[in-house]
């Protein structure tokens, strides 16, 4: 846990980093060098980085908030790197400034992974107007929620107006992720055989937007019978909120069709939503959501990370095995120690 | 009984089953304990060789037996006299700096016994840029020759008489504008076309698995080399319109069999466009040529040519061609560069030898032998006399030219032909039921194999599995030798080249240069054969760079997606300490830094070699790095952006091809500029030892040359990482 019981750690940040208002200032004013790092402290595991990116968060908090949030969720190999170049290539054009946070799952054993994704967003990772980053899920259960809130934030008081969130849609944080952007898109393409299967029904449900990308030579027409597909099973997947239905549009992000059409979508859904329900208190219910989420991390955290307590769980675990003790009646023990301590 | 069933008649003709058990009988007592039944070499083909072959092995090889050169299906040659009546043609790859250098040195070669010519063209001119551009400011005249006009090419054919001189281009991206120019330089040298020999290499589908220099998406590629294929038939019979080449695949790691039957679909892909373009097999099949990388693994380079020959006669049948020649594979071979070391660099002389008698004893028709100091830079004079030397001196003074296929027959080199052919066929047929070479190379399938496959050699070497002399084993320590290398001043090459364009560009008549331009487009956009639309354009002076944009305009500039792998590295390497410590080392550092170490691997420049990067990120991640991977073809500024914004640790650049002394400097000072100052700078590949000291003053804190093995370099990095860490 790094130098957090250290009484002078935050000094120590400081002048490693800089001060919490130099660092802050230098956020908003746009610095690239400064985001990226502070994205870096928020995302450590280590306590200390963590309190400290905090900090600077809680100062530029004012600036936030002034962003579109999308989020952009499929299979793996549906293309999503190139709808992003694409469809953030068309929005940078439009005069906008775009962020994309892209969570990368691929940890292997060592913990290390490979984050190629740049690599199919050339021409948007050149322009001046973008700021990519990826990351690496690691391995912290519930890491990619407040790493990516956070990354999100930052980057709004940054002056990026457009932040789009890329996660690959085979786990559970597209749930997370839902929780913290406006707009959810979901990326589906033809040629992957059963395709309904191919996607957890969870995702459908979250979709706000589904894009069936890839309609372009010869899997034109198969997209297209995949667009109509998913407009019948979606009326039956997911109800109506806010007087919003999910449309089914497709695109060929490799030849640039589709995407005006995407975004006059967007529009309408975000001019919709905005009348239906503020977008702002949208977000303060997100943000509710979130304290009451870490709320039970840190929890979570506290109990399995003290020793005493551990021991008792395996003292209990024993007496549950051998059926001498209810779990329920276990757990019921455990915890009304933990708050005794 | 049947007197000629099977079983009887192997008994008959081989060896007695009693005079083997005597044999088997002292090996075993031989051998101390160990089992004979073990006792094999696996090779990365995974053929099984043993340890002893006799008459026995020949049985059901009649097909591969009876056989004799310059007859269907040629696997003892496709000539009948071979070398006994014209030896092959030795012919070095070369070029350099401007056009008046590389001439002089062509003029020098050929007064030495060098009988062919083979043009190395610098980065910017095989991805279509002119040396003003400027993406290329650190690629011009580096790895070949700066060409931008038809007056570069006038000038590097200069007092060579065309007519006469066989002339070989590497030239895939460009392919056009450069063909164009070769073949005006000659009509203007007053040599007219028909009588033009020699070869455009004109292999795309290669490059979209290994090398990378390509300019155009695949369909449009494609339609280009059918053109070329198309226009060459028509007017230019003595010239070879392809050179199908798997070279590149075992430089990029490949085993010999993914090498030839890669190579070997790619020939059939383009055979099938020439038929879609309306061409009769027979007008185009006997001119299109091979070109394959003979490495340090001996026997099997030999069955390897045997067998490329057998095969392409029997794959080419379904053809229907009814001249014999379309059956018969020629090719070009040329020593091995991964084999070259930095380490030792004069035991690189002995490799290239050995090398070069393989491919002889395969059967090649031309030969380029390796240089010694190119694994530090390009050949200096003295190397460029040696490796010349060797092929002079094999051909001269050996006697090997006096036999055709001296080994055939052989007990070991005819069984291994034979498994060569039926593993070969198998690869072939995977590629075939994907839908062919042009579906498997969109799919990424044969580059994913061949980075497999280059990723399990790496760890074999750095576990020395496989020994290399003097960097696994023998190593030298106290070698510190002084090796005169080659220098281009890259910045005087840019600025002469400019000069020249300026001039070309005042002189010209633009009207002209315009209207051939805009043919050009319209042929593109339509179906008019773009080679004889790029030789208007170039005749009226257009540049290389100028073509090659509309043509982009028309057909857009390729962008390759890169797919990694984890797991096949690191999985090697169970038990291997030097490759646990660095796991230890950065599971440390991430405990201290609350985060993995992160990299960033990047290529900088037109270099489009990505084999080094390629393993490297793969072995990087498996010891536990966050590794980022660069787009190819990136500028310092770039990747420095990518390096802020991921907020890599280190960026560690790969570097094959002598563009880092312009680009690293510039990356550095670009992190500096904004604020990644703490940003480690690595680079790994191809260094010159007089860059070392240049690299070092401009901040690069590691300089990683070939042969290091990974773990090792992994150490260093995560080492002097936990240094700067505690000191900060």
């Amino acid at each position: 846990m790094g130098n957090f019981r250290n009484r002078n750690f935050l000094h120590n940040l400081e002048k490693e980093y800089g001060s919490i208002k130099e660092l802050s200032n230098k956020i908003v004013s746009g610095d690239i060098r400064t985001l990226s790092r502070c994205i870096t402290l928020s995302e450590s595991s280590r306590e200390d980085h963590q309190f400290f990116s905090r900090k600077v968060l809680e100062k530029v908090l004012p600036m936030t908030g002034n962003s579109l949030r999308i989020g952009i969720s499929g299979p793996p190999g549906v293309g999503k790197s190139t709808f992003i170049e694409t469809f953030g290539t068309f929005l940078i054009e439009k005069g906008r400034r775009i962020a994309v946070l892209a969570v990368d799952p691929s940890s292997s054993k060592s913990g290390g992974s490979i984050l190629g994704d740049k690599t199919r967003m050339e021409r948007l990772a050149q322009s001046e107007n973008a700021f990519i980053r990826p990351s690496p899920a690691g391995k912290t259960l519930g890491g990619v929620s407040r790493h990516t809130r956070e990354a999100l934030l930052l980057c709004e008081a940054s002056g990026y107006d457009t932040i789009i969130v890329e996660t690959v849609g085979v786990g559970q944080s597209e749930a997370t992720v839902s929780n913290m952007i406006d707009i959810f898109l979901l990326l589906i393409s033809p040629g992957s055989g059963d395709e309904l299967q191919g996607i957890k029904r969870g995702i459908v449900e979250l979709a706000d937007l589904i894009i069936v990308n890839k309609a372009d030579g010869s899997l034109k027409s198969e997209a297209e019978n995949i667009a109509r597909e998913y407009n019948s099973a979606v009326k039956l997947l997911r109800p109506t909120i806010n007087n919003w239905n999910t449309r089914v549009v497709t695109c060929s992000a490799l030849e640039n069709i589709g995407i005006e059409e995407i975004w006059s979508i967007t529009e309408e859904y975000i001019q919709n939503f905005d009348n239906e329900k503020n977008i702002s208190s949208h977000r303060k219910e997100q943000f509710q959501k979130w304290l009451r989420e870490e709320i039970t991390q840190n929890l979570n955290k506290q109990i399995y990370s003290e020793k005493k307590i551990n021991d008792l769980i395996e003292l209990y675990e024993e007496k549950v095995l051998i059926g001498e003790v209810l779990p329920s009646a276990a757990a019921y023990e455990i915890v009304k120690k933990f708050l005794k301590k | 009984m049947v007197r000629n069933s099977s079983i009887e008649r192997k008994i008959m003709s081989g060896i007695s089953k009693k005079l083997f058990e005597e044999w088997r009988e002292i090996a075993q007592k031989e051998l101390k304990g160990k089992d004979l039944e073990n006792h094999f070499w696996i090779t990365p083909e995974e053929i099984r060789v043993k340890p002893l072959y006799t008459k026995d092995d020949l049985n059901g090889l009649n097909d591969q037996l009876e056989n004799l050169p310059g007859l269907d299906p040629f696997l003892r040659g496709p000539r009948a006299t071979m070398y006994t009546n014209k030896p092959w043609t030795i012919r070095q790859y070369a070029g350099f700096s401007t056009a008046e250098e590389s001439n002089e040195f062509y003029k020098q070669c050929l007064e030495n016994g060098q009988t062919g010519l083979s043009v190395a063209f610098d980065l910017a001119t095989h991805r279509g840029y002119d040396s003003d551009h400027p993406r290329v400011s650190g690629d011009v005249g580096k790895a070949g020759v700066a060409i931008d006009t038809v007056e570069d090419m006038k000038i590097l054919f200069n007092k060579i008489p065309l007519d006469k001189m066989s002339v070989s281009m590497t030239m895939n991206g460009a392919v056009l504008p450069v063909l164009a120019g070769y073949i005006v330089a000659a009509e203007e040298q007053g040599v007219s076309k028909e009588y033009l020999s020699g070869t455009i290499q004109n292999d795309i589908l290669k490059e979209f698995m290994v090398r990378n220099t390509y300019i155009y998406p695949p369909k449009e590629s494609m339609r280009i080399v059918s053109d070329i294929i198309s226009f060459t038939s028509k007017n230019m019979p003595l010239y070879n319109s392809i050179s199908i080449s798997g070279y590149h695949m075992q430089e990029a790691g490949s085993t010999l069999t993914q090498e030839l039957a890669y190579t070997l679909a790619d020939g059939i892909e383009y055979v099938r466009a020439a038929l879609d373009a309306g061409l009769k097999v027979d007008d185009f099949a006997p001119r299109l040529s091979f070109f394959f990388c003979t490495g340090m693994n001996f026997f099997m380079e030999v069955a390897k040519l045997r067998a490329a020959r057998f095969i392409w006669a029997k794959l080419m049948k379904q053809f229907n061609p009814s001249d014999p020649r379309s059956l018969s594979l020629r090719t070009h071979c040329q020593t091995s560069g991964v084999s070259l070391t930095s380490q030792d660099p004069h035991n690189n002389i002995i490799r290239t030898a050995y090398e070069a008698f393989a491919a002889v004893l395969g059967g090649t028709q031309s030969l380029h032998t390796n240089a010694f100091d190119e694994a530090l830079a390009l050949p200096s004079e003295l190397s460029s006399r040696i490796a010349r030397n060797t092929q002079l001196i094999l051909l001269e003074e050996t006697g090997v030219k006096e036999v055709i296929d001296p080994l055939a027959g052989s007990y070991y080199v005819e069984n291994l032909t034979k498994e060569f052919i039926d593993k070969t066929l198998l690869l072939i047929q995977e590629v075939e039921q994907m839908g062919g070479m042009t579906v498997a190379v969109s799919e990424g399938f044969t580059k994913f194999k061949i980075e497999e496959s280059a990723a399990k050699r790496q760890a074999r070497v750095d576990k020395n599995e496989e020994v290399i002399v003097g960097v696994n084993k023998y190593i030298n320590e106290n070698l510190n030798e002084e090796i005169d290398l080659l220098v281009v001043d890259n910045k005087k090459v840019i600025s002469k080249q400019i000069q020249k364009l300026k001039k070309i560009k005042s002189e010209r008549d633009n009207n002209q240069v315009n209207l051939a331009i805009e043919n050009l487009k319209k042929g593109a956009e339509s179906n008019y054969n773009l080679l004889s639309l790029s030789i208007e354009a170039i005749r009226a002076r257009a540049t290389i760079g100028e073509i090659s944009k509309v043509l982009e305009d028309v057909f857009s500039r390729h962008k390759a997606i890169s797919k990694s792998i984890t797991g096949v590295y690191g999985s090697a390497f169970s038990e291997d300490t030097s490759f646990n410590e660095a796991q230890k080392k950065v599971t440390n550092f991430a405990k201290k830094e609350g985060r993995q170490p992160r990299i960033l691997v990047a290529k900088l420049g037109q270099d489009g070699h990505d084999r080094g990067a390629k393993i490297i990120a793969t072995a990087f991640a498996d010891i536990g790095f966050d590794v980022d991977i660069g787009p190819l073809f990136a500028t310092p500024e770039e990747t420095s952006k990518q390096a802020l914004e991921n907020d890599v640790h280190v960026v560690g650049i790969s570097s094959q091809a002598a563009g880092h002394k312009t680009l690293v400097p510039e990356l550095i000072e670009s992190l500096k500029e904004n604020g990644g100052e703490k940003i480690m700078v690595v680079v790994g590949g191809i260094v010159p030892p007089g860059d070392i000291e240049d690299l070092k003053k401009a901040g690069v804190s590691a300089i990683f040359g070939p042969g290091t093995p990974i773990t090792d370099s992994a150490n260093q990095v995560i080492d002097m990482l936990l240094k700067k860490n505690l000191s900060s």
